[in-house]
């Protein structure tokens, strides 16, 4: 921001960053075969969805786009708003068949389609969910405003989180994933409804 | 399957006019300074003198302020865990702002408000109060937060310092110049009489510029406060939201107790409501905009998001 809108007071929300959501396709081969974590077939997008009715309409189409173009893989898709006001749409690949390209096709057709409609700045973030050996939750999380990934692993205990298991995660992915390098960015999300 | 293009552009249009404003404004604060500098030049060394120390309160102000109000208020720091949904509301709201994310405060006062500080974006602290935490619903909550920290973003602490810091100088020539002119000059024969004419012309250019930037520093302050309304808007994409908060909170503001406001006059600049019991001052002199004016903007904003502007 330059010293003019400073001075102004004016200020506009960011659009989304050059997008490399895709880096995950790449990345969870890695997961799967270096470190047994395996992709839990679930992916979110979350976003501000604003009351009007050109945006419900958007997100009608996506919802239908998306079906439509999950077609072979029978991706399912359900929304839900959380106590935070924020619109998670969540889709899922059926058991058996988890596959994280289709997720991410469908996870990119969402926010194309709503940075089209001319509302980019409302998209917040994806995730994507893992799971390790153990069975325990691992997500990846991509920021749409900063271009980039982190990992969130929540631990045991009310808000609880493994940044150490976090850490470790970072440095095996360092050279697949764009990883978020300001360590104070890596936002939790308690209540993720995947 | 068609896909229907509702595409528009952004949401928001701008608001030309406000940012005119505020630039006229600042463009008038910094033509009532110069004269002023000049005035200070003209009195020779005593004014330069008042010039430094004017320049070390101005450090002094704008690296401690927040520590001092914090320790004042009873401000106290809260972690994620005694409050998750304060903190969740504005780690979301510091991704959609892309800005990193402030210190996280609560006072522990029934008096519903809300209240950023800090000269940076890095050492910014956002403050609520616990009355406020009770009164409004989460995304009520969300749209005073956004407010606040489109304070942190427009640096509005550090504009307000700055705009004012020769407002200071000038209130300090007024109270303390005889000190420096005639004060000092008492056995230098006619030499001294020069210099505390000299101090006479400074000191009453000081009153009227002191006059002067006080109005405009309150308009100033005024424009910013709309942009802030707006910059939640923007943020938030939900402009109602903030329009309830802020008529939830003055309706409860005009029933607390007057001593209870008394009490914390002093950060009224920094409120996202003033805490005042009545709008007793003009409305030239007021540093928060009347609430009626704030609501239309806010439903101007909300026309534009539906389309219907």
């Amino acid at each position: 921001m330059g010293l003019l809108d400073a001075l102004t007071g004016r200020h506009q929300v960011k659009g989304p960053a050059p997008d490399r959501l895709f880096a995950i396709t790449t990345a969870y081969v890695t997961l799967q075969s270096a470190y047994e974590i395996a992709p839990a077939g679930v992916a979110a997008i979350v976003f501000q969805a604003l009351q009007t009715s050109d945006f419900e309409a958007t997100i009608k189409d996506m919802e239908a786009v998306v079906r439509a173009t999950g077609g072979e893989s029978a991706t399912q898709v359900a929304t839900q708003d959380d106590s935070y006001g924020y619109r998670w749409m969540v889709l899922r690949n059926p058991a058996g068949a988890p596959s994280v390209e289709d997720l991410a096709v469908g996870i990119n057709a969402v926010s194309s389609s709503i940075e089209t409609a001319g509302h980019g700045e409302r998209l917040l973030c994806s995730v994507f969910a893992f799971a390790d050996a153990k069975g325990h939750p691992i997500y990846f999380i991509y920021n749409y405003k900063r271009g980039f990934w982190y990992p969130f692993v929540p631990a045991a205990g009310d808000q609880q989180r493994s940044t150490e298991r976090e850490l470790q995660l970072k440095a095996q992915l360092s050279g697949e994933l764009p990883m978020e390098p300001e360590l104070e960015r890596w936002f939790p999300l308690w209540g993720i409804p995947i | 399957m068609a896909v229907t293009s509702h595409k528009r552009g952004a949401a928001f249009g701008k608001d030309t006019g406000l940012q005119a404003r505020m630039l006229f404004t600042m463009f008038l604060l910094v033509v009532l300074y110069i004269v002023l500098i000049g005035a200070l030049f003209a009195v020779g060394a005593s004014g330069v003198t008042i010039l430094v120390v004017a320049l070390g309160l101005l450090a002094v102000q704008l690296f401690t302020s927040d520590k001092i109000a914090m320790g004042t208020m009873g401000v106290k720091e809260v972690s994620p865990a005694e409050e998750p949904e304060l903190h969740g509301i504005i780690e979301r709201l510091c991704v959609q702002a892309d800005l990193p994310k402030p210190r996280v405060c609560v006072m522990e006062h029934q008096m519903p408000n809300a209240f950023a500080m800090g000269r940076s974006q890095k050492s910014a602290t956002v403050c609520a109060t616990r009355g406020i935490l009770q009164l409004l619903s989460p995304a009520e909550l969300e749209g005073v937060l956004a407010h606040e920290l489109t304070h942190v973003i427009n640096r509005d602490v550090m504009v307000m310092t700055l705009a004012s810091f020769f407002a200071m100088v000038a209130s300090l020539i007024v109270q303390f110049g005889f000190l420096f002119g005639g004060g000092f000059g008492g056995g230098y024969g006619r030499g001294s009489r020069e210099a505390e004419e000299a101090m006479f012309v400074a000191i009453a250019v000081a009153a009227v510029v002191y006059a002067i930037s006080f109005m405009l520093l309150r308009a100033l302050s005024r424009y910013r406060e709309f942009a802030a309304d707006r910059g939640s808007a923007v943020l938030t994409g939900r402009p109602s939201a903030l329009a309830s908060a802020l008529l939830k909170i003055s309706g409860t503001m005009e029933r607390v107790p007057g001593r209870d406001l008394r009490s914390v006059e002093g950060m009224s600049a920094f409120f996202i409501v003033p805490a005042r019991a009545k709008n007793s001052l003009m409305n030239l002199f007021a540093d928060h905009p009347p609430l009626e004016q704030r609501l239309a903007a806010l439903e101007r904003l909300e026309s534009q998001l539906q389309g219907t502007a």
